[in-house]
Order: structure tokens, then sequence, then C-alpha cells
């Protein structure tokens, strides 16, 4: 596949994330940072998401699967999982994220389980369609052509 | 930044910019009551939005000439902004890290750390940030208990240098801490905290300006993506 069909498809696959709810406008600020002098900011960011997420995910069954859940503490990490994703513009993850705190309050422990399967859902599916960005770009790269700016008009 | 002589000197101090996600009234409250913040940024961080503020609180907005086209706004941004020294304290990794991303795009320095503790152990050596950006919501100590003890510092340096005075120069000491409170919850955060009191009483900041910079600021940024 020649470089702009590369370019094309990379465009398309990363628009219907917006389209789709998967990421929001953050996440073409995070893109906004990446230049020259920064040419992996995006990779460094989206990994460094993937690390904190997947450790919170497990604290967080940790913390749930206790026989007394202590709330506030499942709720600390659901805060930090919902800043994370916020900042990187993982929309869905962040949404299901705000409705799991609201039952964290409640202290309803069938509803918060039920949220973290949500979450964990949510997690992974952004986590694929991430992945699958990112090696799109760095065929891109390798094939000696660089990767397009997305415009939405946001 | 250290600036000034030893008699009648012309410090200033760090700014302080606070991050949160949400901010209730009782913080606000306190906030308000201690004169912390000054304004308010919403997050998660935008990048125009970090370098916007930091160039409004920085003061160094007013120096550029009236009616200067915008479009260059980013370049004459980066060139007013480069080698500032910034410390970000906040205890979410991911956006510390977009933080300081957005900061470096100007050739800010910047430094990281998870929390107001961490944060207030460079406190030591003091004078070297020109200023800070704080996460409200930290686990051990938020936002407003770690920038108590800047507060503190400055008032106390403002009573020895004005104790001090020296009578040719006529200074006063004029600790300036300009806070930005990053919050989700923006609108009660921005209005309330912008229009009760967390502005700096010698320099106060008008909401719309700052608005107005940020919005011309994020036009100028859509054509000329941080060139």
């Amino acid at each position: 596949m020649e470089v702009g069909q590369m370019q094309r498809r990379l465009v398309d696959y990363t628009k219907s994330l917006f389209m789709e709810g998967f990421l929001d406008a953050q996440f073409l600020q995070l893109q906004q940072l990446q230049d020259e002098s920064n040419p992996d900011f995006v990779v460094e960011v989206v990994s460094l998401f993937f690390d904190d997420s997947e450790k919170l995910l497990n604290d967080l069954t940790m913390a749930l699967d206790q026989p007394n859940v202590d709330f506030k503490k499942v709720d600390a990490h659901v805060h930090q999982l919902k800043g994370s994703s916020s900042s990187i513009g993982a929309q869905r993850v962040k949404n299901a994220c705000i409705a799991f705190r609201s039952f964290c309050e409640e202290q309803n422990i069938d509803a918060t389980l039920r949220c973290l399967q949500q979450v964990k859902q949510e997690y992974y599916l952004v986590k694929n369609k991430l992945e699958t960005m990112l090696r799109l770009e760095q065929q891109i790269v390798a094939a000696g052509g660089s990767i397009p700016m997305i415009e939405l008009g946001f | 930044m250290l600036e000034g002589k030893q008699n009648g000197q012309v410090f200033k101090l760090p700014k302080v910019i606070l991050l949160a996600t949400n901010i209730t009234n009782v913080e606000l409250e306190k906030a308000k009551a201690a004169g912390f913040a000054d304004t308010v940024i919403m997050k998660p961080m935008r990048a125009s939005m970090a370098a916007a503020c930091l160039q409004q609180v920085l003061g160094i907005g007013k120096k550029r000439q009236a009616g200067k086209n915008m479009l260059n706004g980013s370049m004459a941004l980066q060139g007013l902004l480069c080698g500032k020294k910034i410390l970000v304290v906040d205890d979410n990794m991911v956006h510390q890290r977009v933080v300081a991303g957005a900061l470096k795009k100007f050739e800010v320095a910047v430094e990281c750390r998870e929390s107001g503790k961490a944060a207030l152990k460079l406190l030591q050596r003091p004078y070297c940030f020109d200023a800070y950006f704080m996460d409200i919501q930290m686990p051990e100590m938020n936002g407003f208990e770690a920038t108590h003890p800047i507060r503190m510092m400055e008032s106390k340096a403002n009573k020895q240098m004005n104790g001090g005075m020296d009578e040719d120069s006529g200074r006063k000491g004029e600790w300036h801490v300009p806070i930005l409170a990053m919050t989700a919850d923006v609108i009660h955060a921005t209005y309330d905290a912008l229009n009760a009191g967390w502005m700096d009483v010698s320099k106060p900041f008008e909401e719309a300006k700052l608005y107005q910079v940020v919005a011309e600021f994020f036009k100028s940024t859509r054509s000329n993506c941080f060139t």
C-alpha cells in the first residue's frame, strides 16, 4: 500500500474514533503537542495511560473483592482513572468513570461491580483502537510519510 | 526567577496555578478567604490554554502592542514564555505529562511533582520558579493546603522588605502569586472564584479578558498549529 493510501486510511480510522465517541477533542490537543522536537509525544502519553489504567483496574478489582468494600478507596481509584482518561480524550472511559463514581457515593456494591465491568470494557475497546491507530501511524512513518493532522472543526 | 538587589528589592514570587477536576463551593470559599487563586483552568489542560493563561498571569500580554495581529500570537508567546520555569504539581501522572508537554511547547522549563508535600520541598530553595500549576484535589495535601506555605512565605518576605525599606528606593515588597485553578467544574470555579476575590487585589484579573485572550489564542492556533 502506498503512503497516500495509508494516510487516507489513518484519517478515516481516526475520524471514526471521534464519531463513535471513543475519543474527544482532548485527543486532538495531544496530537497538536507532537512535533519534531517531541515526535513521540502521543505514543508516550498513551502508553502512560495504558500502564496507569491497567494498574488502576487491578486495584479496583481487588478493592471491590474485599469482604468490606472501602468505597472511599474505590472512589479514589476511579477518580484517578477519570482524570487520566479525560487527559487523553478517552471519552467513553471517562463517562463510565463518572457513572461509577455516583454508585460509589451510594455505596452500592452490585452497581459498582457492574460499573467496573463497564469501565474495563470501555478501556479495552479504546486501547485496541488506539493501538491500531498508532500502528497505522508507525507504518506511514516507516514508509517515509508524515502523519496527517486531523481537522474536525471542534 | 530572582530579580533585584539587596535593598529595595523587587522580587517576583512564583505564580501559583491550581489544577482541579472538581471544586466545591466549600473549597472555593476557602480559596476566596485565603486569596490563593487568581484564575481557574479547566482540566484536562488544553495545550493552548496552558500557555495563554500563563501568559496572562505573568502579565506578559500587557507588553504586547495594542492591535498586534493575533496570528503571530503563538510565535510572540513562545518568545515571551521561553526560559520561564514552571512547577507542575498533579497527582495524576497522565495529566502531569500533558501539562508538561503543553508548556514545553513554548520552551518553558518544566518540573513535575506528584504531591503537595514533594512540591513544598522545592520551596526550600525559593524563588526559582516563575509559576506553579497546582492540582486542587490531591490525596494527602490538596492544592489549597500546598499553596498556603507559599502565601506565608510571601507575606513574611513582604513584611521583611517593607520593614527594611530603603528610603531612596521607596519600594514596597510586592509578592505576587497569581493562582490558576484548573477544574472540570469550570462554571463554579471560574465565575465564583474570579469574581469573589481569588484575584490578586493589586492586579485584578479580568475574566472577560482571560477568555478573550484564550479564545483568540484558540483561533490563532487553528490555522497556525504551534509553529
